[in-house]
């Protein structure tokens, strides 16, 4: 089962996996991490000029980390618009993707989240640092196999 | 007695370099005399006039307390943009750790003084505390400053050390060395609800049945 992206991109002699399709019918490509900022900017000139959303998760203990990019081609007169996922995974022990800023300036915050839950490091970011935690945490909240400092909190107060 | 306490450890660390943008403690070794120079310092409320200076009552089989010594002339630095613009502190309710020299009177806050350590004990007045318990948590505070020597002095750090130490105050509690001070301010016991009869070791695991 091969959808149009994709085979649009083995027309074109690019290397990607397809993952099928979501629940809702969009084609899920997987992109290799050295591969992933030159398709990112082939995407957009083949017309992907909306980054939906970027977000990332912990693919199983001691397994993958994965970085999702839903790309969205907004036109005008289009009321169902081509939209595609992309997922890239990366090692654990040296998680580095390159960023895709510099393609779609609006993934800016979502690396930086994604950077600071998993501790995925997106080369070229402009300013890749921790954004909800404090900036000295130690540790990547959100991998399975992060164990939480024990913190003081009030729990018992009334 | 509810005093409010100010203890200043001197650290077995300072700020001699930085490396990086990394703020790095690194351990005092050329200038362990002056750590160990020992006194405390206690500032009192209205209620309380003389201060306590006493390092030698303490229970047996805790760490020596090691605090610096109270200078003159200690000026609130303001926090200005020239010294960083920023401080690091853990405040959680019954313990606020700076690291910065807070005078004991005057209530002067040099943040530029980030070998040392401040410890603000219970500000709120939650508790009932005596010297000796109060020794007992500086005394604690001493050993974790000494546990955690080597580390990066980030906020990451001292939330740990202040963490540690609401643990410490919560199992004081629980083994009823401190109670609640019935007088405070806000009585919403924090800790959890007073109980007789209640001991830590044995009710720690209750399951139900």
């Amino acid at each position: 089962m091969q959808g149009r992206l994709s085979a649009w991109l083995v027309k074109h002699g690019l290397i990607h996996r397809s993952l099928g399709f979501d629940y809702q019918g969009i084609e899920t490509l997987q992109i290799k991490p050295k591969d992933w900022h030159s398709i990112a900017v082939i995407l957009y000139v083949y017309g992907y000029n909306y980054l939906r959303s970027q977000c990332a998760y912990d693919v199983a203990p001691g397994g993958l980390l994965a970085s999702v990019y839903h790309l969205t081609r907004i036109e005008y007169g289009v009321d169902q618009p081509e939209e595609v996922c992309i997922k890239v995974f990366a090692s654990r022990r040296n998680p580095r993707i390159p960023s895709v800023f510099w393609v779609w300036k609006s993934v800016d915050f979502q690396e930086r989240e994604s950077y600071d839950m998993l501790g995925i490091s997106y080369d070229n970011h402009p300013r890749l640092k921790r954004i909800l935690m404090p900036e000295s945490w130690i540790g990547w909240p959100l991998r399975k196999d992060y164990i939480a400092p024990n913190f003081y909190e009030i729990q018992d107060a009334h | 007695m509810a005093a409010t306490s100010t203890y200043m450890a001197s650290t077995n660390f300072s700020m001699l370099g930085w490396r990086g943008s990394k703020r790095e403690l690194r351990k005092r070794s050329v200038f362990s005399v002056s750590s160990q120079q020992a006194e405390v310092e206690e500032q009192a409320k209205t209620e309380k006039a003389t201060e306590v200076n006493d390092a030698k009552q303490q229970a047996k089989a805790t760490t020596p307390l090691r605090p610096v010594e109270p200078q003159v002339n200690v000026k609130s630095k303001n926090m200005g943009r020239e010294y960083g613009g920023q401080w690091l502190s853990s405040a959680t309710r019954h313990v606020r750790i700076y690291a910065a020299y807070i005078d004991p009177e005057t209530c002067e806050f040099d943040q530029t003084q980030m070998d040392k350590l401040t410890l603000i004990l219970d500000p709120t007045d939650e508790f009932v505390w005596t010297d000796e318990t109060c020794n007992k948590v500086y005394s604690y505070f001493q050993e974790l400053v000494d546990h955690y020597e080597g580390a990066p002095l980030t906020e990451y750090t001292l939330r740990l050390i202040g963490s540690d130490i609401e643990h410490y105050i919560r199992k004081l509690l629980y083994e009823g060395e401190i109670q609640y001070n019935m007088n405070a301010r806000m009585l919403n016991f924090s800790m959890g609800k007073p109980r007789i009869g209640f001991n830590y070791n044995e009710g720690q695991i209750q399951d139900v049945q």
